[in-house]
C-alpha cells in the first residue's frame, strides 16, 4: 500500500484499510480505496459485497471500526456526521430515488442549491437572479423544466432518478456518490444517463456504483470489484472481467 | 426584514383569515360591551369567555401543527408548554391577590401559608411583575423545549419513540406538580385570582379585553407561521418531515431545524397557556395530563394537519362539540372523542380541510375549470395537496 | 425492685427444686388465689409475687385471666373462679381442682380488676416462669419477651435457667437474653464486652438502639467495642434493607413485565404503538371481577380457584378484543405508526367509558383467594403472597411466551413477520394473519396481566392509563424486537424505581427514572438490546 500513501496528498478521497462490522458480521473488511480529483470511478460487486455499506462511511452514516477515511487529504470523515460531510462537498444519490416528493420539482432543485443552510438564512432566504438561472439550466441538463412545477412524487420512477441527479448538480459537491442510477430504467434512459454522468464528470469526482454491465462499459472508466467488503480487483473493465477470482466472486465456486 | 418576512405570511387565503380573526377580536368585545343585551348581535359574557377560551385552544393547536404538520414531529406533550406558560401567568396572578387572599398575607399566596412555609421560594420572585411573567411566559417553555429538543434530535430519536418520549415529559411534570413541595399549590394549582394589570378579572370588559387579546396572539401566531412556512426554511421543514436524511445529504443540519421549530412552537403554546389561565380563572397540575396533549393532536388532526387553518377549525369544531355533548349527554362524549380518533385516522386523514379541498378539486376538474365559486388560490391549493401527500 | 428481684430468685430455686407440687400445698394455693379478690389494687401486687413464687403450673391461668378481665370471684364465699363466657352466664372453672360450674349467672360474682402496671407485671412474671416450661418453643417465647422487656432483675433467672438448658436453640436465645441485661446492668467491662459480642452476632433493630444506648452511656473499651457493633449492625441491616428493596423491585418489575410484554409483542413484530394496551390490562381485571361475582353467586366453594378460571376466560376476552381491534382499524393503518397511536388512543377512551357504563365508574374489589393472602416471613423480610405469587407467574408467562416464539410454527413466522415482512409473504407466510394472531396474543397476554394486577390493587376504568406509559417505557428502555430486553427492562426499572423511592420519595423516584429513561433513549435510541445494522435503519 505504500503507493497509495504516497498518494495521499493528492487523492480526493482516501480509504485505507477500513472494517466495520455489524452483529459480528463483517460488512466491511479492510477496504482500501483512492480516488482522484476529476476522476469517474465504477464500483461493481456481487450483493452483499459492501458497496451500500462503504458509501455510508465515506457519507458519516456509519462509522467505521477501524481504517482512515480521508476527504482532500485532511477532512478526516470519520470524524464527522452527514451534514458536514455534505456541506464539505460530498452529494449522495440513494439507490431508492429519494425526493422530496411534497414539493415540486422546483422546490427540490432550489433545496439542493449551493448556499448557506443555516436557519436564520433559510428563513429570510430571498432567490437571486443568478440563482435562478442555475436552477433553470440544470432543469434543463435533467430534461425536467416541462413539470418544474408538478410535484416530484408525481414523477415516473427514471424522472426521479433524474431529479435527484439534479438535486447533486445543483448542490454543486466536489465528489458525487451515485448508487445504482439506471436501476428501473429504460434502455434508453440508461443511454442518457451515461451520457449525463460523462457530462458531470467532466467538472466533477464521480463514484458509480452499478450492477448493469453496459452501462459501465458506457461510462468507460476504471472499474473497482468489490467483494466480501475488500476490494478484490481495479482496472479496466475488460481487465477485472478477465480476472478470475472477478469471474470466480461472480459465478461461484 | 422582519416586516418584509411577515409580509409574506399574508398571502393568499391566511390574508383573509387573518383579517376575519382580527375582526372577531374587535367585534365580539365591542358587542359585548356596547350592545344592550336585546340587541339582535349581542354577545353575552360567557360567550366571550367560552370563546376567548377556544381561541387559546386554536393557537395551542395552531403551535402543534407547526411541529407535526409541517416537520412530522408528533409531541404529545404540548400540552406541558401550554401549562407551563398557564403557570408563569398563574403566577403573576397569585402575587396581584396581595393581601386579599383568605390569610391576608402581603407576601405569601394562600397555599404556602397554608403549609406554613416562611417565605416566598426563590423561583417565586419578579413574578409581581407583569413584563417579568410574560418573560417567563416563553422563556420556560421555550427553555424546557430547547433542552429537551437538544437531547432528543441531536440524538435522532424519531418517530413514535420522540412521541413517547414527549409524553413521559408531560408525564413527569404532572406527577412534579401534584407535589405541594414543588411551591405551585399542588393538587389545587393556582386560582382565586382578583385581577391583571389593575383590572378586575371579573369585569365583563376585563375578560372582553383578554379575548381580544386571544384573538390578536392567534392572529399574529397564524401570520408568522404562514411567513415560516412560506420561507425556504418552511420548504426544508416539509423536506425533514418527508425524507429527513435526504435533507441531512443535502447539507441541513436536521437537528437545528428540528430545535428551532419546536422551540417556537414552545413558546407560541406558552402564550396560549397564559392567555388561558386569566380566562378560565385557574391552573391546576391536570393540564399537564397526557390525555390533554393528545386531545390537542386530534384537533389538529380533526381540522387538517399540514394547513395552518385546519387546526384553527378543529379546534374550534370539536371544542364546540365537546361543551355541546358533555352539557347534553355526558356519558357518551368520550365514545364521541374517542370514535373522532379513529374515524379521523381511518377515513379523513386529512382532517376537514384537506377533504375540502379534494372535494373542491374534484368539482374544478368536473366543471373542466369552469368553476367560478369555487377556485382558490392556487398557492394555497398547491400547499394543501403536498400535505396531503405526505399524511 | 429489690423485692421483686428477691422473689424471683425464690421462685427460681423454688421451681428448680420442685418437679410436682405437693399435695398439702394444694390448700396453700387455694388461699393465695383467693386472696387475690382482697384488698386493693397495690395489694394485688404483691399477691401476684407470691402467687408466681409458688412455682404451681396452675397459676399460670389464673394470672392470664387476671391480666384479661376475665377472673372473677363469687360473692358467696369468696373463692376466685375461672370463667368462660356462655350466653348471658358464665362458666366456672376452679384453678386448683379443675371442677366446673356451669350456668351461673353474672350477678353473683364480682370481677378481680386489674391496671395496667399490674398486667404488665403478670406478663413479665409469667414470662420467667415459662422460662422454666418443659416445652421449649414456650421458653424461647419467654427469653425473647424478656429481652425485649429489657428488665434487669430478670438476670439471675435467666443464668440459672442457662446453666441447665439443653436446647441449643433456646440456650442460643438466653444467651443474647442475658447479653442485653447485661449490658444495661453495672457488670464488668469485659462482660460487656463479651455481651457485645453476643448482641452484635444477633444484630437487628432492637439490639441497635440498645448498643447505640450503651455507646452512648459506656466509657473506654466498652463505648468502643459497642461503637464498632453498632457500624457492623448497621450494615447488616442497609443489606436486609437492601434486599428488602430489591425484592419490592423484582416484584414491581414483575408487574411491569406482565403489563409490558403483551405490548412488547406488539410493538416489536408490527411496530403499532397500541395506546389500547392498557385497556386490555383492565379488561382482564374486569373479567376477573366477573368470573369472581358469577362463581360466589352459582359455586362458591370454587372461590379458591376463581383465577384459575379467570387466565384463561381473560386472555380469550381481551385477545378477542385485540383481534377486532386488529381486523377493524389497525390493519388499515399499517406504516402510518403516528395515526395507529391516535387511532388506539381514540379506542382506549371508548373501551374506557363502556366499562365505565357498564361496570359503574366507582372502584372495585377482587378479592384475593386464600393462597395469595398473608405474609411469608422469611428472616428479616416480610414477603405477601400475592406478590410472590405474581412474581413467579410472570415470569412463567414470560417463558411460555419464550417458548411460543421460539419453539412453535406460529413463533417462527412471527419472527420472520418481525426481521423482513416482505420476504415472510414472499415465502407464503400469511402476513396479516399473523399480524391479527401476534395482536390478539399480545392482547391476550395483557388481559392475563389484567388478572395478575386485580390482585395487588384496584379495579377501575382507569386501571390500564395508569399502566400505558410505565410500559412504554419498559419496552423503550429493553429495546424493541427482543423479549430479553423487555425482561431486564421492566425488573431493572422496578428496582430503580424502588430504590430511589426512600430518599427521593415515590413521585420523585418516579420522575427521575421518567428523566433517566428520556436521557437513555438519547444515548440509545433503540434501547438497551437494540438490533445493529443496515437493515434496520430502513
Amino acid at each position: 500500500m505504500t503507493e497509495e500513501t504516497n498518494q495521499m496528498t493528492s487523492a480526493l478521497l482516501y480509504l485505507d484499510d477500513v472494517s466495520v462490522s455489524f452483529d459480528g458480521f463483517k460488512a466491511i473488511n479492510g477496504l482500501s480505496l483512492t480516488i482522484e480529483k476529476g476522476e469517474m470511478r465504477a464500483i461493481i460487486g456481487p450483493n452483499g459485497a459492501g458497496k451500500t455499506t462503504m458509501m455510508d462511511i465515506i457519507t458519516g452514516k456509519t462509522r467505521p471500526d477501524t481504517g482512515d477515511v480521508l476527504f482532500e487529504g485532511k477532512m478526516d470523515l470519520t470524524q464527522h456526521d452527514e451534514t458536514e460531510i455534505a456541506q464539505a462537498g460530498i452529494g449522495r444519490k440513494f439507490q431508492k430515488p429519494t425526493v422530496f416528493e411534497s414539493q415540486t420539482v422546483r422546490e427540490n432543485l432550489e433545496l439542493a442549491l449551493a448556499g448557506n443552510r443555516g436557519v436564520w438564512a433559510s428563513l429570510f432566504y430571498r432567490e437571486s437572479e443568478e440563482e435562478a438561472a442555475k436552477i433553470a439550466s440544470i432543469l434543463e441538463t435533467v430534461r425536467l423544466t416541462h413539470r418544474a412545477n408538478e410535484l416530484a412524487s408525481d414523477l415516473s420512477h427514471g424522472q426521479k432518478q433524474w431529479l435527484e441527479i439534479g438535486m447533486l448538480l445543483a448542490q454543486d459537491p466536489k465528489l458525487l456518490l451515485v448508487d445504482e442510477p439506471v436501476a428501473g430504467m429504460t434502455d434508453a434512459e440508461t443511454v442518457e444517463t451515461a451520457k449525463l454522468l460523462r457530462e458531470i464528470s467532466k467538472t466533477h469526482s464521480v463514484i458509480v456504483v452499478e450492477h448493469d454491465m453496459g452501462f459501465i462499459r458506457d461510462l468507460g472508466v476504471k472499474v473497482t470489484v468489490l467483494a466480501e467488503g475488500a476490494v478484490l480487483a481495479e482496472g479496466s473493465l475488460d481487465h477485472v472481467s478477465a480476472h478470475p477470482d472477478v469471474i470466480e466472486s461472480y459465478l461461484g465456486r | 426584514m422582519i416586516s418584509a418576512f411577515l409580509f409574506r405570511g399574508l398571502a393568499g387565503r391566511i390574508a383573509w383569515v387573518a383579517a376575519a380573526i382580527a375582526l372577531i377580536g374587535i367585534l365580539v368585545p365591542l358587542s359585548n360591551l356596547f350592545l344592550t343585551p336585546e340587541h339582535a348581535l349581542y354577545v353575552p359574557d360567557y360567550i366571550v369567555s367560552l370563546f376567548g377560551k377556544y381561541l387559546t385552544y386554536a393557537l395551542l393547536a395552531l403551535t402543534l401543527d407547526l411541529v407535526w404538520g409541517y416537520c412530522g414531529i408528533l409531541s404529545l406533550g404540548h400540552g406541558a408548554f401550554f401549562a407551563l406558560g398557564g403557570y408563569a401567568m398563574g403566577m403573576y396572578l397569585m402575587r396581584q391577590i396581595g393581601s386579599r387572599g383568605v390569610y391576608g398575607d402581603p407576601i405569601l399566596p394562600d397555599f404556602m401559608v397554608f403549609l406554613n412555609w416562611k417565605e416566598l421560594p426563590w423561583y417565586w420572585y419578579g413574578f409581581d411583575q407583569f413584563w417579568f411573567a410574560a418573560l417567563m411566559v416563553l422563556a420556560v417553555p421555550g427553555l424546557l423545549a430547547f433542552v429537551f429538543g437538544w437531547f432528543a434530535f441531536r440524538s435522532r430519536v424519531t418517530g413514535v419513540y420522540l412521541s413517547i418520549i414527549t409524553q413521559a415529559m408531560t408525564y413527569a411534570l404532572l406527577l412534579a406538580f401534584f407535589r405541594n413541595d414543588m411551591g405551585f399549590g399542588g393538587n389545587n394549582g393556582l386560582t382565586d385570582f382578583k385581577d391583571i394589570l389593575g383590572y378586575t378579572l371579573q369585569e365583563p370588559s376585563t375578560r372582553a379585553g383578554l379575548f381580544a387579546a386571544a384573538a390578536f396572539a392567534l392572529c399574529l401566531a397564524l401570520i408568522i407561521s404562514s411567513a415560516i412556512v412560506r420561507s425556504k426554511f418552511g420548504k426544508v421543514l416539509l423536506a425533514t418531515r418527508d425524507a429527513e436524511s435526504r435533507a441531512r445529504f443535502l447539507g441541513y443540519r436536521v437537528e437545528h431545524v428540528k430545535l428551532f421549530v419546536f422551540t417556537l412552537s414552545a413558546m407560541m403554546a406558552g402564550i396560549a397557556g397564559a392567555l388561558y389561565v386569566p380566562l378560565v380563572g385557574i391552573i391546576n397540575p391536570g393540564e399537564f395530563a397526557p390525555a390533554n396533549s393528545i386531545e390537542v393532536v386530534i384537533w389538529t388532526a380533526v381540522g387538517g394537519r399540514g394547513t395552518l387553518i385546519g387546526p384553527i377549525v378543529g379546534a374550534i369544531t370539536v371544542n364546540l362539540g365537546k361543551s355541546w355533548f358533555t352539557a347534553q349527554f355526558p356519558e357518551y362524549w368520550l365514545f364521541v372523542l374517542g370514535g373522532l380518533f379513529v374515524a379521523v385516522t381511518l377515513f379523513m386523514p386529512r382532517g376537514i380541510l384537506g377533504t375540502l379541498s379534494d372535494a373542491t378539486g374534484k368539482l374544478k376538474s368536473l366543471g373542466s375549470g369552469k368553476a367560478t365559486a369555487l377556485v382558490q388560490d392556487p398557492a394555497d391549493a398547491s400547499e394543501l395537496r403536498k400535505e396531503g401527500e405526505a399524511s | 425492685m429489690t423485692l421483686l428481684r428477691a422473689l424471683l430468685v425464690c421462685l427460681v430455686t423454688l421451681v428448680l427444686s420442685s418437679a410436682a407440687v405437693p399435695p398439702s400445698m394444694a390448700d396453700d394455693l387455694q388461699d393465695t388465689i383467693n386472696a387475690l379478690a382482697d384488698g386493693s389494687l397495690k395489694d394485688r401486687a404483691e399477691k401476684v409475687d407470691a402467687l408466681l413464687a409458688t412455682g404451681d403450673p396452675k397459676v399460670v391461668p389464673v394470672l392470664s385471666q387476671l391480666a384479661d378481665g376475665n377472673l372473677y370471684v363469687r360473692k358467696a364465699d369468696n373463692r376466685v373462679f375461672l370463667t368462660e363466657s356462655a350466653g348471658k352466664n358464665f362458666t366456672l372453672t376452679d384453678p386448683v381442682s379443675g371442677e366446673v360450674i356451669p350456668d351461673i349467672n353474672k350477678r353473683t360474682l364480682d370481677k378481680i380488676k386489674a391496671n395496667n402496671s399490674l398486667r404488665r407485671q403478670i406478663r413479665d412474671g409469667l414470662s420467667l416462669f415459662a422460662l422454666n416450661s418443659p416445652d421449649p418453643a414456650k421458653r424461647l417465647e419467654a427469653a425473647e419477651t424478656i429481652f425485649k422487656a429489657q428488665d434487669a432483675s430478670a438476670l439471675p433467672a435467666i443464668e440459672a435457667r442457662l446453666a441447665k438448658e439443653q436446647d441449643p436453640e433456646v440456650s442460643a436465645f438466653l444467651e443474647e437474653a442475658r447479653a442485653g441485661l447485661v449490658l444495661s446492668s453495672d457488670a464488668s467491662e469485659s462482660d460487656k464486652l463479651a455481651a457485645i459480642d453476643v448482641l452484635r452476632e444477633k444484630g437487628g433493630r432492637q439490639v441497635l438502639s440498645m448498643l447505640t444506648a450503651a455507646a452512648e452511656k459506656g466509657e473506654g473499651a466498652v463505648r468502643d467495642a459497642a461503637e464498632r457493633a453498632v457500624v457492623a449492625i448497621e450494615r447488616v441491616l442497609a443489606i436486609w434493607e437492601g434486599v428488602q428493596n430489591i425484592w419490592y423491585g423484582l416484584s414491581l418489575g414483575s408487574v411491569l413485565l406482565l403489563a409490558s410484554i403483551g405490548l412488547a409483542i406488539t410493538f416489536g413484530v408490527m411496530g403499532v404503538i397500541n395506546m389500547a394496551h392498557g385497556e386490555m390490562v383492565m379488561i382482564g381485571a374486569y373479567t376477573t371481577f366477573t368470573v369472581q361475582q358469577v362463581i360466589q353467586s352459582t359455586a362458591p366453594g370454587l372461590f379458591d380457584y376463581s383465577l384459575l378460571f379467570a387466565i384463561p376466560i381473560a386472555f380469550l376476552v381481551a385477545g378477542a378484543v385485540g383481534f377486532v381491534l386488529e381486523r377493524g382499524i389497525i390493519r388499515f393503518l399499517y406504516g402510518r405508526p403516528l395515526e395507529t397511536l391516535l387511532a388506539t388512543w381514540g379506542v382506549s377512551l371508548m373501551l374506557q367509558q363502556a366499562v365505565r357504563t357498564i361496570f359503574g365508574p366507582t372502584n372495585k374489589e377482587v378479592s384475593n383467594p386464600s393462597w395469595m393472602s398473608g405474609a411469608l416471613d422469611l428472616a428479616g423480610l416480610s414477603l405477601t403472597w400475592n406478590r410472590i405469587w405474581i412474581f413467579f407467574f410472570a415470569l412463567a408467562v414470560f417463558g411460555l411466551l419464550f417458548l411460543l416464539l421460539k419453539r412453535t410454527p406460529m413463533g417462527l413466522q412471527m419472527r420472520a413477520v418481525t426481521q423482513n415482512r416482505n420476504m415472510a409473504s414472499s415465502l407464503g407466510v400469511r402476513t396479516p394473519w399473523v399480524d391479527a394472531f401476534t395482536f390478539a396474543l399480545g392482547s391476550g397476554i395483557a388481559g392475563i396481566a389484567g388478572v395478575a394486577l386485580s390482585q395487588i390493587g384496584n379495579v377501575s376504568p382507569n386501571l390500564g392509563q395508569s399502566y400505558i406509559i410505565d410500559s412504554f417505557m419498559v419496552v423503550v428502555f429493553g429495546g424493541v424486537g427482543n423479549l430479553w430486553g423487555t425482561l431486564i427492562g421492566a425488573l431493572t426499572l422496578g428496582v430503580a424505581n424502588k430504590f430511589l423511592e426512600p430518599f427521593a420519595g415515590a413521585v420523585l423516584g418516579k420522575i427521575l427514572v421518567l428523566v433517566f429513561i428520556i436521557l437513555f433513549i438519547q444515548k440509545r435510541p433503540r434501547g438497551l438490546f437494540a438490533l445493529k445494522g443496515r437493515a434496520v435503519e430502513q
